[in-house]
């Protein structure tokens, strides 16, 4: 199977630069860094690709039982270095793909040189002596209202995006159905990040880290930042004044700033 | 009683049933016709046996006229060609 | 005369204006109005989602106070937790992205603890320079349409778990037959010494139980016996009458091995088990018996015949003919019944061999006109006359395979046979 076709693969950017691989968490697709993107293709070479099951992957090659674990989509992202024979890329990762990222750089030493974790976290569900955030019913109750088929699918699925005034290059690009997930594979995203726990392999990791925080997230609270960075050998704690969870889209000038630098002050 | 066409697993019991609210007097003989019989199994032979039964449970007889060979061959195998009188027509099968 | 001033009719025109004047009094419809008490909830936050005013209805809705909620409150905290990841994850990013988002379902937290499933809509609403400034959000309630939503659920799932036990109850059912159909067989023929033994069942299908039975045992140091037979209907009425007739036959044979003997005491047995209800049960069958001569090789075979069809006797010197029982009588039909003997002895190379009616009877063309038949066998026996009882049930497999639909009843095969090289 082929892996750009089967991951939506996009590269795009300075074919010259070192390649930065943007990826997605839990919530729609690569669609989330575009405000990302104009900042870093000057200078860098960037990938952007949606995990199986996610935004315009080829839906036939999901499997429940490959992404029931975190490794699954770690191996969809070494498939994705090996097949663009990537060396030393950074990886950007947003959520649970930073814990993805991880894996991957674990599995693939020589492919990632880098990572850069925006709003991460490890576990979610609180733990003796960790926050995370959630407690063990919250979580059930979110994967039973995702179970019940409510929770956010309503008849309109995939809502189309309208003409943009002040951008209206986006509303160009984005005609089509825009951050669509098959229900019955987003539950299996949601069930593999809300139950993971990734806290042990943080302490392997063994190249440069950047770990980005926003200062009102409830996904991923203050407390975790701090554990993700403590726990990180050598790894870099930036707070972005943001609230929410994805500071990418909610302060795009702050987020790239962050990685810009942190990319200029690698080797 | 006239047995037209293909008697077997699939119609055998009809012709049981049937059978069961033919009267019969005492003295009375039960002849079946099986010169439009295209056809008949071991279900078939089963509904001859279940007709020769209730004749003789009423004191009455039965017998087979104008039975086609396939069947008087299978007759002939089970041994039952020795137990049914059989006759070339019902004209025959009645008179005697 | 008492005039009634209050009804006195106004001048025309003056009076279309009145009353249209009348009629928006009566609504009381000020702009006000119309926001906090809409039949939907309304509200406003900033762009980190701090709640900047929200109407009556929705505050109803939610059991709370104006004061608490305004400029204290962010939306995500009148959300349950999967609706605060939701909003995180998928909707304030789509929000971000398009600048507006519709038709998103739910669930809004009562202060009492209750839930109310919604539809929310949201809009973003921008500055002179374009930056975004406030989200307005629009919230209907959707309690009747997700009361119909699970509905429709529940008629799925409650269809879906009775597909399942239907086919689990038909795998069930499958097994059983498979363990009974297998119970009325032996598993293993016996060694005959000097003999060499065939057999095969084809059951005609998976869903019933077949009649036809055979089996082979010893009766005392020198002698075997066989039978083969059919009984007659199918399913689990046959069934049982085919385990009766295999024990009543063993146990007879036991006791007397005389062919003609043993058949007697199975038609006594049957007919008094069967005979008096307006359902007659039978069966047709072959008994025998097997005594090898281990000084010249030779078997002697005698056997009896109840309405079966007749056995075929393949010799080495490529012949082959019917043993013929006329005669005999279905077995059960009469309190008494007649049953012929016959014999044959093997010599090196001959083969004997029992089948049911369920080759003969196969059907060779389209329709009943043209059966597989005697002569079809005979021809077929001669062909292979002189070859092994294995080679011979081999083929004889083969040719009801190529019956392919036209065979369609059970059919038994049981053959025996002297080993050619032990000719002297």
């Amino acid at each position: 199977m082929d892996v750009v076709r089967r991951n939506n693969v996009t590269v795009t950017g300075n074919p010259q630069g070192r390649t930065v691989v943007l990826a997605h968490g839990f919530g729609c697709d690569q669609n989330m860094w575009r405000l990302t993107v104009p900042a870093l293709v000057r200078d860098y070479r960037v990938v952007l690709f949606d995990y199986v099951g996610a935004g315009r992957s080829d839906s036939t090659a999901f499997s429940e039982h490959r992404y029931s674990s975190l490794d699954g989509y770690a191996e969809d992202v070494v498939e994705l270095c090996e097949a663009l024979d990537l060396r030393d890329a950074v990886f950007v990762g947003h959520s649970v793909s930073a814990m993805i990222g991880v894996l991957a750089a674990g599995m693939a030493p020589e492919r990632i040189g880098a990572l850069v974790m925006v709003a991460p976290s490890p576990r979610y569900i609180d733990d003796d002596g960790y926050r995370g955030g959630f407690s063990a019913e919250d979580i059930d109750e979110l994967l039973a209202s995702l179970e019940s088929n409510y929770l956010g699918w309503s008849a309109a699925m995939a809502p189309v995006i309208m003409g943009n005034a002040e951008r209206p290059e986006l509303g160009e690009e984005l005609k089509n159905s825009f951050c669509a997930t098959d229900p019955d594979m987003a539950r299996v995203f949601a069930r593999t990040t809300f139950l993971s726990d990734s806290r042990d392999d943080l302490k392997n990791v063994r190249v440069p880290t950047l770990v980005l925080e926003c200062t009102q997230d409830v996904i991923a609270p203050r407390e975790v930042g701090v554990f993700v960075h403590q726990t990180v050998p050598g790894s870099t704690l930036i707070t972005l004044d943001a609230t929410g969870h994805c500071p990418h889209l909610s302060s795009p000038e702050a987020t790239n700033e962050a990685i810009l630098q942190f990319l200029a002050g690698l080797r | 009683m006239e047995i037209i066409g293909e008697l077997d697993y699939s119609n055998a019991a009809e012709l049981r049933d049937r059978l069961t609210t033919v009267a019969l007097e005492p003295g009375q003989r039960l002849v079946l016709d099986l010169a439009g019989m295209d056809f008949c199994d071991s279900s078939g032979i089963t509904a001859l046996i279940a007709a020769r039964n209730h004749a003789h449970a009423a004191r009455a007889d039965m017998a087979l006229a104008a039975v086609p060979s396939h069947t008087l061959r299978v007759l002939h195998i089970v041994g039952l060609d020795q137990i049914f009188p059989l006759y070339p027509d019902s004209d025959a099968a009645t008179r005697s | 005369m008492m005039c009634r001033t209050d009804q006195q009719p106004e001048p025309h025109g003056a009076g279309e204006e009145t009353s249209g004047a009348a009629f928006a009094a009566l609504l009381e419809d000020s702009a006000e109005e119309l926001y906090e008490s809409a039949p939907c909830g309304y509200l406003s936050t900033l762009m980190d989602g701090t709640i900047a005013k929200i109407n009556t209805t929705l505050l109803d809705w939610l059991g709370l106070e104006r004061e608490a909620v305004v400029g204290r409150m962010r939306f995500t905290d009148l959300l349950t937790v999967g609706g605060k990841l939701y909003h995180e994850t998928h909707f304030a990013p789509l929000l971000r992205m398009q600048g507006e988002i519709s038709g998103i379902a739910l669930e809004i937290k009562q202060a009492d603890g209750g839930r109310i499933p919604v539809l929310v809509s949201s809009v973003v609403k921008r500055g002179g320079t374009g930056e975004p400034l406030l989200i307005r959000t629009t919230v209907f309630d959707a309690r009747d349409r997700r009361a119909y939503e699970e509905e429709l659920l529940r008629g799925r799932k409650v269809a879906e778990d009775a597909r399942k036990q239907a086919e689990a109850d038909r795998a069930r059912l499958q097994d059983a037959l498979a363990v009974l159909q297998h119970s009325l067989l032996p598993d293993s023929l016996p060694q005959v010494p000097g003999v060499e033994t065939a057999a095969y069942y084809h059951t005609a299908s998976p869903d019933r139980l077949g009649g036809d039975f055979y089996d082979v045992f010893p009766i005392d140091g020198k002698r075997f016996a066989f039978f083969l037979g059919d009984v007659c209907g199918k399913g689990p009425q046959a069934a049982a009458l085919t385990s009766l007739t295999r024990y009543t036959l063993r146990a007879a044979a036991l006791h007397d091995p005389d062919p003609v003997a043993a058949l007697t005491t199975l038609n006594t047995v049957l007919h008094e088990r069967y005979a008096d209800g307006g359902d007659p049960r039978y069966c047709t069958a072959v008994f025998g018996t097997l005594e090898p001569d281990p000084v010249t090789g030779q078997v002697t075979v005698r056997l009896a015949s109840g309405g079966h069809p007749p056995v075929l006797v393949l010799r080495a010197d490529g012949t082959a003919d019917f043993l013929r029982t006329p005669g005999g009588l279905l077995v059960g039909v009469l309190p008494e019944a007649l049953f012929t003997p016959a014999g044959t002895a093997l010599a090196p190379g001959d083969t004997l061999l029992l089948y049911t009616d369920g080759l003969t009877e196969a059907r060779t063309g389209k329709d009943r006109t043209s059966l597989y038949g005697d002569d079809g066998l005979l021809a077929f026996a001669t062909r292979h006359a002189g070859e092994s009882p294995r080679a011979v049930v081999q083929a004889l497999t083969g040719l009801l395979d190529s019956f392919g639909d036209g065979l369609d009843d059970d059919t038994a095969l049981l053959a025996f046979g002297v080993p050619a090289d032990l000719a002297t």
